[in-house]
Parts: structure tokens; sequence; C-alpha cells
């Protein structure tokens, strides 16, 4: 019932084949489709069609993002829901977007696009359904399993905040306070994990990063290897989260679009309390290891 | 909606002194509660009041498993499904069955387990803070793992058991093994979307397999190793990887023969997943996917 988790994130690149080298060969991804001006990719455990699609643009940037719902009728109940709030709703026919079935699009408070998914045009894993390996051999580059959450831009973090729970059902796991008691960053879940998605205090409509999901700590480390060997920029890491207890690298993608690899957490049920964050220890609550932000992590965004 | 994860399993054993020692000192959960012949236990992590319940009997193997489920109105859905098919069911309401005990049904599933659906189980907190917490207490001891993971039981018809939870409790098939002439040797069911929160295997009725807790990752499976064989703990097999849910497990026996496992790894499962099938040939990659043979302890000893 409801919204499962993150189905795919439409960015903007000026390079379509150097974002496609890199998304392939460095992140590890899987190129599905590719048209005049967009091309597609998922991860090799992914089943549905894509979990990250590219639009060739001038400006790096973000069109939209978009959750997968259980049932039918979610879709129904959610168009329902966001426009007794006061929003506009777009319904999207099947086959009028790539890989997806009927699906419902709006502006949120945060200023961006989200979409909501039902049916998404299967392609399957990378491993058979009988007998299968654990993991196919030879994957290249640092090949996550798949998507895992996004971080965006807010004016208003708690007016954002919400309409993603008031309205979308999303739980918070955790949120930052400032002095005054005002949120300046939240995260939440609808996946029983610490976040599917979480909003910062920034500009309305921008992205800091996507995620991908790793297994193990190791394959942080591993990760971090891959990124030095093809010249990648790390923003920040190999470090530990104090807010969700991820483990963590931060790098930008050639064309400035902040990617994350992440492993870790834990798993709250939706009665769990939520856990809150000071201001004066914003430091340990984003960089466990190190205790403080660099400039960088908390001002760049696309 | 409806049953979310296991919440907690109660396991027999005929030393209660030596079974608390167990799972405090050497799996390192902690002791919530002690009523004359029942010591309740959770994982550091946990917010409810208990996981696992150890309760006196001359003889070992489980006397119950519970799941949780997310809404107060699932108990009578469910007690209702459960009714309509001939399964009779129990209530209880909060407290009446224990320290911390939430509402519960409680019923005997066809594979022969005394089975409960709980809601509104005490909370007791994890052992954090809940204002800028560190990600883990310092001083925990033995393996402590954060959360109980899944259950492993034993029946003899695995089919049967494996259509009571899919149509009546609404889990999911993941990942089943099928033996030659096509009937279900084993099944892995989830509601977390993860690999498996319950899984049977062909066996006796009401036989229990292990219960598995969750580990953060493969580094600690090694080092849960490392504690079993300082304590003296019987390990069964590991550390290994299984085929089936692609995990990393340990198993070992608890004093009274119980066998637990500490797990880690699998997958991300929407509820439209396609079920994975392993032939009865390759049994032995399913469970075991380095070793490739399955050992004849593993398919039997049960408790």
């Amino acid at each position: 019932m409801g919204i499962l988790r993150l189905s795919h994130v439409d960015i903007t690149v000026p390079d379509l084949d150097l974002a496609t080298a890199y998304y392939t060969d460095v992140m590890g991804m899987i190129e599905v489709e590719r048209t005049t001006d967009r091309v597609f990719f998922k991860c090799w455990d992914e089943e549905d069609h894509h979990s990250l699609a590219v639009r060739y643009h001038p400006r790096v940037g973000i069109d939209r993002f978009s959750f997968k719902v259980e049932e039918d009728d979610d879709l129904a109940e959610m168009e329902a829901r966001v426009e007794a709030f006061g929003f506009h709703v777009d319904r999207i026919s099947r086959g009028e977007e790539i890989g997806q079935g009927e699906s419902i699009r709006f502006a949120t408070p945060s200023g961006h696009t989200m979409e909501l998914v039902k049916e998404v045009e299967k392609l399957g894993s990378l491993v058979p359904k009988v007998n299968p390996l654990p993991l196919p051999p030879d994957l290249p580059g640092i090949a996550p399993p798949r998507m895992d959450h996004l971080l965006v831009t807010a004016e208003e973090v708690g007016e954002a905040t919400r309409f993603y729970t008031d309205v979308l059902g999303f739980r918070v796991t955790e949120q930052l306070l400032d002095g005054d008691g005002h949120q300046i960053g939240t995260w939440m879940e609808r996946s029983h994990s610490p976040h599917d998605l979480a909003v910062v205090s920034g500009p309305n409509g921008g992205l800091h990063h996507f995620a991908f999901w790793l297994d193990a700590w190791d394959d942080v480390r591993r990760s971090a290897d891959i990124l030095a060997y093809h010249a990648i920029q790390i923003d920040v890491g190999p470090t530990r989260h104090g807010i969700t207890r991820g483990s963590t690298i931060y790098f930008f993608d050639p064309m400035g679009t902040r990617n994350e690899v992440f492993t870790g957490g834990y798993r709250p049920d939706p009665d769990f309390p939520t856990i809150t964050w000071t201001e004066d220890n914003i430091g340990k609550a984003i960089f466990y290891y190190e205790g403080e932000l660099n400039e960088r992590f908390m001002k760049v965004h696309t | 909606m409806g049953i979310l994860r296991l919440s907690h399993v109660a396991i027999r054993t005929p030393d209660i002194e030596l079974a608390t020692a167990y799972y405090s000192e050497v799996l390192g959960l902690v002791e919530t509660a002690r009523e004359h012949e029942r010591v309740y236990m959770k994982c550091w992590d946990e917010h409810q009041h208990h996981s696992v319940i150890l309760e006196y009997a001359p003889t070992y193997g489980l006397n119950r498993l519970g799941f949780k489920v997310q809404h107060r109105s699932d108990l009578d859905d469910l007690a209702i499904r459960l009714e309509s098919v001939g399964v009779r069911t129990e209530r209880f309401g909060p407290g009446e069955l224990g320290p911390g005990s939430g509402e519960t049904v409680r019923f005997r599933a066809p594979s022969g387990h005394v089975t409960e659906l709980v809601w509104g189980m005490a909370q007791v907190g994890n052992l954090l803070p809940l204002t800028n917490p560190p990600p883990e207490p310092l001083g925990l001891v033995g393996i402590h793992p954060p959360r109980i993971d899944h259950i492993f039981l034993m029946c003899e018809d695995v089919d049967a058991v494996t259509h009571f939870y899919t149509d009546i409790l609404e889990f999911r098939l993941t990942e089943q093994v099928l033996a030659d002439d096509g009937h279900q040797l084993v099944t892995f069911l989830e509601r977390t979307h993860t690999p498996h929160d319950i899984a049977f295997i062909t066996g006796p009725n009401g036989a229990f397999h292990h219960v598995a807790f969750w580990l953060d990752d493969w580094n600690e499976v090694r080092r849960a190793a490392d504690m079993c064989s300082y304590h003296g703990i019987p390990i069964d097999a590991g550390p290994t990887r299984h085929g089936a849910t692609r995990g990393y497990g340990l198993y070992f026996f608890d004093p009274a023969g119980n066998r637990n496992e500490v797990f880690t790894g699998g997958y991300w499962s929407d509820p439209d997943r396609e079920p994975i099938t392993w032939t009865e040939a390759e049994i032995g990659r399913a469970v075991f996917y380095y070793e490739g043979v399955v050992d004849h302890r593993f398919m039997t000893v049960h408790s």
C-alpha cells in the first residue's frame, strides 16, 4: 500500500557521451535504452527498466524524481490527496514515457517535479531465475546492485517535509534542528530503511545527490579505489554518517552532479520514534568521523 | 498494513541459567525482564521489549514464534481470515502474556507451530539516546547483533504450508527449492522486502531448524565465528555464503542444542519480483554456495 521505494531519477547533462561513459564504465550501470537526447540506465540487480535517465541540456540539473507505488489504486489515491492539498496533477499514460506505464506527475512544495509510477517495464536482473549466481561475474566499475535514495534542497524544509509525510505517507526517521527548533534537514522513509528521500536547507528545486546501495563497507573502500583510478573528484569520504549510521563516499560525475555510494543503516518500524540532531552537533551528524562539514558539501548542488 | 516482520521467538531450554549466560554473553543480547522459568531478551538496536524469550522445559525446541503487525486492525482482519479457513484463534490483551507483551492473536499454523500476531508490544528504546546518538553503543559484549532477522522451520508438507502463508498471511515467495517431481522442498517467504522473514524445509511438523540474527556485514560474520570458537560453541556450518538469499551465514548451536544463525547480505525484493527456483540437483549450492553440498546434519538436525 502506498509508496514502495525510489524508482528513478532524471537528470540533465551537457554531454550525453561523457555521461554514458561515466555511468557505465565507472559507476558500472547498464545502458538499457537511448534516444536522440536521452540515455537510460539500470543497476545490475534491478529488474525494472531504469533507475537513472540522463537528458541532454546545456545546464546540469534535475528534471524529476520518481517513486514506485505498490498497488494499482495507489495512483488514484495519491492523485486525490495531492489535488486536495491544492497542487495540480498530470496523468502520464502508458507509452508516453519510455519504460513506464500509467504514472502521475506533480510539483512539490520543495519546488521539485515528482512522479509516482506503478508499472515499470521489467527487463530482469543480470542473474537468471533458476539456480542463479549470487552476482554476475566481471561487472565493470563500482557496479552497485541498486539505487537507494536521494537528497534534495528546499527553502522551507519543515513545509516540504509536511507535504511528503502528511500527503504522501513518508515517515521521518531523523531530523536536524537549528537553535530555534526549525527543521534544517529531514530524513524520510517508506522502505523501512533510514531514508528513501531527504531534504536539507537550500534553494527550492535543487538536487544535492542521489545514492547507490552497496552491500558492505569493504565495497565502499573498493569504490574509492575505482574512483581514484578514474580520476573522479571525491567530495567526502570514505566515512560514516551520524545520521542514518551509514557508511559512504560522495563524489561528482564528470558534469558536476553529486553521487553517493552508501551502505549500512538500520531497519525502523513505522512506530519507532524520530531521532533528533541539534545544530551544534551538525558536523558529527553528517560526517561522524570528521565531526565537521566542508563548505563544498554545504553549498554545491545541481 | 498486515504483517511487518518477525517479532519474537520463545525457545525451550532445560537449563535457563546456562541459556541466559549464552544468549547474553556469547550472542550478546540484553536481558529486559525475568519471571519464574522465563527470561526476556532483546538485541541492542531493537526498540521493543523482547525478541527472544527463554522458557524452562525438560527439552529443547520452539514454543512459539511471533510476527509484528503494523495496525491494531490487522489483528482483527487476520483473525477473521484464519477463522475462515478453520484455524482457531485465541486473543490476549496487552500484558496478558507476560512483561511487555502487546495485544496478541495466537493460532497453530498448519506446520504445527504455535504462531502469534502482536501489535503494541511495549517499547523500551534501543541502547542509544534519541538526540545526537552515536552509531552504536560502546561496551557491547559477544556477537551483539543489532536485531533478529528471520526464522527457519520444518514441516511435512511445504507446499501446503507455503500456500497458507501466502494466501492467508500475505507473505510473498522469494525463492524455492523444487524436487524433481515438482513439489517444494524448501521455500523462502518475506514481508520486509528482504529475501526472507520465514522459511520452511521438509521435515517433521513443529520442528525448529534455526533462528537468525542480522549482522551488518561479512566481516562481522567472521568476528562471530571467532567469538563462537573462543567460547567453545559448536559451529554447525560456515562462515559461508548461501545461493538462496545470497546471504552470508554462520550456524551454531546454543547450549541446549537449538540452532542459531548470524546472517547478512541478501537483496531488496519488490512485491512484483518473480520468485527464484533452485532445482533439486543444485540444492547444495542453494544452501551452501561455496561448498556446493549440504551435509546430513544441516538437513536433519532440528530441535
